[in-house]
């Protein structure tokens, strides 16, 4: 098989994860001799045609995978085509498609061959040719094959900039329903260890300057939504966890693609892409915003709202906060008003230090009001004439522009709108 | 109101902001724009003073490192009838020193960095979207249309990235173009630009992206309006991965 067709069936069946990031790592110059460095904030190389970031090489080394998860297109029982890249084959298209700026790096990923470990190996080869024999210098996200040894997370951890494991699924049920060779241990145990080395090699590193760096962009995860029959809430409290006890990075929520047949999975017309996106706006809330997830959802309301973002859901639940003084409130207040973003807030505090903002200053200084002027005063007055009953911000909300009913939706829902 | 002119350089341009900020009183009720040649111009010309230019510039780069890095990006935006709010967004600038950025309810400072903010969103945009070519000689040729005028800030992001080969970059709308070779950085013009031929394999390498770009892309979720959203119409000419489609 020649080049171009593993390439297409290879980076074919990596799409379905959804991490691109090149962010997080700071090399300034190329290696001496070598090629490449990353930048802080990552670039985006070009959008595919689902809208989607291009940062990264997105790979996998093989698809012939000798587990059977019903999720999976890459599952053993899948009649799909199947090939493995040799580690030159890999090599070579990274610095082929870097030198010419295509990409940022290599994102590689795997199914598991003959076992985690020998798999494994072939990756962690692939990343020490790069970065030893060509002296690459490029962004590296290696994924960890749930159940290999410590010693090649280790070794993976100083190739690649960052490091992650997959969830997958939310739930050890759901994990043993539907990927029964796949264990909660053997995902948790690696993130727990690449944990651990990151928190050593930062320590290391303030003694002796030279020390080792071990996955410099930090580690993340990911999880598919709408296979398994977890809550929202369920899953905004295992990211929380992941967030606060294992110091990742990032968690990535893949809305479930319906690509097998199997009866264990439930029947979707669409992928629920609505679901995932709130899911991500709430994801964010954890991560800049200041709310925990017991603060957006609960026992008895587990579900994001489909009509609303749950910053505005959560505001329109709290009306005694409301409304905020723009030219008193404090950061993390501001920050709490919907419709107005971490950009938005940090625009406010900086502009009042030179003097009061006036409603015609918020427009100026960039602040979208179509839903912040509901919940907020300046100088006391309210930003418009606007009624601050919950239900009639609701009802205007949902008819104006504020609400953001949109294609996602539409998807879920085929023929209803045409 | 008082009324001062420039010629349209920027060390004109910076030259006589210097000199208002200096012998001004009220630098705030003067207005400055530049030399347009028509018969009946009213205003006090001041003529261009290299040295005085520097001078202003080095001093704020003191006082305000962050403006004086907005206003580099200004310049790369070539934007005309920016004169005036230079003017006053330099002289809020040594008021509040890099603070002022902050200061957008003022209309000089929020005309500045809205502008300068602008091209510096287009240099890390393009450091995305360039595209490379291999020649036939073994050295990268990269094309380009940008709005603003950023090959320089753009060529010195890749000669730390792509050090070991030889390219050059090419801005098509300004014939302006950077080659970086065996560790030295050169700018120039080119008045005729006749595309080089390109090596054997370039063809096949740019299929193999063409097709990765196709099946990165998850057919059910194919979305083209965020994908002109997040990578506008105007940049596809020269992308390798929009050729041909």
């Amino acid at each position: 098989m020649d080049t171009l067709a593993k390439l297409q069936i290879l980076s074919g069946a990596a799409r379905y994860d959804a991490s691109c990031a090149s962010s997080g790592s700071r090399r300034e110059g190329a290696p001496p001799g070598g090629t490449g460095n990353t930048s802080q904030s990552g670039i985006c190389h070009s959008w595919s045609d689902d809208g989607r970031c291009i940062s990264l090489l997105k790979l996998l080394l093989s698809n012939d995978c000798r587990y059977d998860c019903a999720y999976c297109v890459n599952r053993v029982s899948n009649q799909v085509p199947r090939a493995s890249f040799t580690a030159r084959d890999v090599v070579d298209l990274t610095l082929e498609f870097y030198r010419r700026n295509y990409i940022e790096g290599l994102f590689l990923s795997s199914a598991v061959m003959q076992s985690p470990d020998q798999t494994m190996e072939r990756m962690v080869r692939v990343a020490e040719t790069l970065r030893i024999e060509e002296r690459f210098g490029g962004y590296i996200h290696m994924k960890i094959i749930p159940g290999c040894s410590s010693e090649l997370v280790r070794r993976a951890g100083l190739y690649a900039d960052r490091i992650s494991v997959n969830i997958e699924l939310p739930s050890q049920a759901s994990l043993q329903r539907l990927a029964p060779q796949k264990e909660k241990a053997a995902i948790l145990e690696p993130m727990a260890l690449i944990g651990r080395e990151i928190q050593e090699s930062l320590v290391e590193r303030k003694k002796i300057r030279s020390a080792p760096r071990f996955a410099p962009a930090g580690q993340s995860t990911q999880m598919i939504i709408g296979a398994s029959p977890e809550t929202d809430f369920q899953i905004l409290r295992l990211s929380q966890g992941l967030y606060k006890k294992m110091n990742l990075k990032r968690v990535y929520y893949s809305a479930y693609v319906p690509v097998s047949d199997d009866n264990r999975l439930p029947v979707l017309a669409a992928p629920p892409l609505l679901r995932e996106h709130r899911l991500y706006q709430a994801d964010w809330l954890l991560r800049f915003y200041g709310f925990s997830a017991e603060e957006i959802l609960s026992d008895d309301a587990p579900h994001l709202d489909e009509s609303f973002d749950p910053k505005t859901a959560w505001a329109l639940r709290h009306p005694e906060f409301f409304p905020v003084e723009i030219n008193r409130a404090d950061y993390a207040t501001l920050l709490r008003v919907p419709g107005i973003g971490v950009t938005s807030a940090k625009r406010i505090v900086a502009a009042r230090r030179f003097s009061l903002i006036t409603p015609e200053g918020m427009k100026k200084i960039g602040v979208v009001m179509k839903r912040a002027k509901y919940f907020i005063t300046c100088s006391g007055r309210p930003f418009e004439k606007t009624d601050r009953q919950p239900a009639l911000i609701r009802q205007q909300l949902l008819l104006g522009e504020g609400s953001d009913l949109m294609s996602p939706r539409q998807l879920v829902l085929p023929g209803l709108y045409v | 109101m008082k009324r001062y002119i420039c010629d349209g350089t920027s060390d004109g341009l910076l030259s006589a902001i210097a000199s208002i900020l200096e012998e001004e009183p009220k630098p705030e009720e003067v207005t400055l724009s530049a030399r347009e040649d028509t018969l009946f111009e009213e205003g006090l010309f001041i003529a261009t003073d290299t040295v005085r230019a520097e001078d202003l510039f080095s001093r704020l780069k003191e006082r305000a490192p962050d403006a004086a890095h907005t206003i580099y990006f200004l310049m790369l935006a070539e934007k005309e009838g920016m004169e005036n709010s230079l003017l006053h967004y330099i002289e809020q600038a040594f008021m509040h020193g890099d603070k002022v950025n902050g200061y957008l309810t003022h209309p000089a400072v929020r005309d500045i960095v809205t502008v300068s903010r602008k091209a510096a969103r287009e240099l890390h945009r393009m450091k995305g979207l360039l595209r490379f070519e291999k020649l036939r000689d073994g050295a990268y040729l990269a094309q380009m249309e940008p709005d603003h005028n950023i090959i320089q800030p753009l060529a010195y992001h890749f000669s730390r990235r792509l050090r070991a080969q030889h390219w050059f970059l090419y801005d098509r709308k300004r014939r302006t173009a950077a080659s970086w070779n065996q560790g030295s950085l050169r700018f120039g013009t080119i008045e005729q630009f006749t595309a080089p031929a390109l090596s054997d394999d370039e063809k096949k390498i740019q299929a193999m992206w063409q097709a990765f770009f196709k099946t990165i892309a998850i057919p059910d979720r194919k979305n083209p309006r965020l994908q002109k959203s997040n990578m506008p119409m105007k940049y596809w000419k020269y992308l390798t991965e929009k050729q041909g489609e």
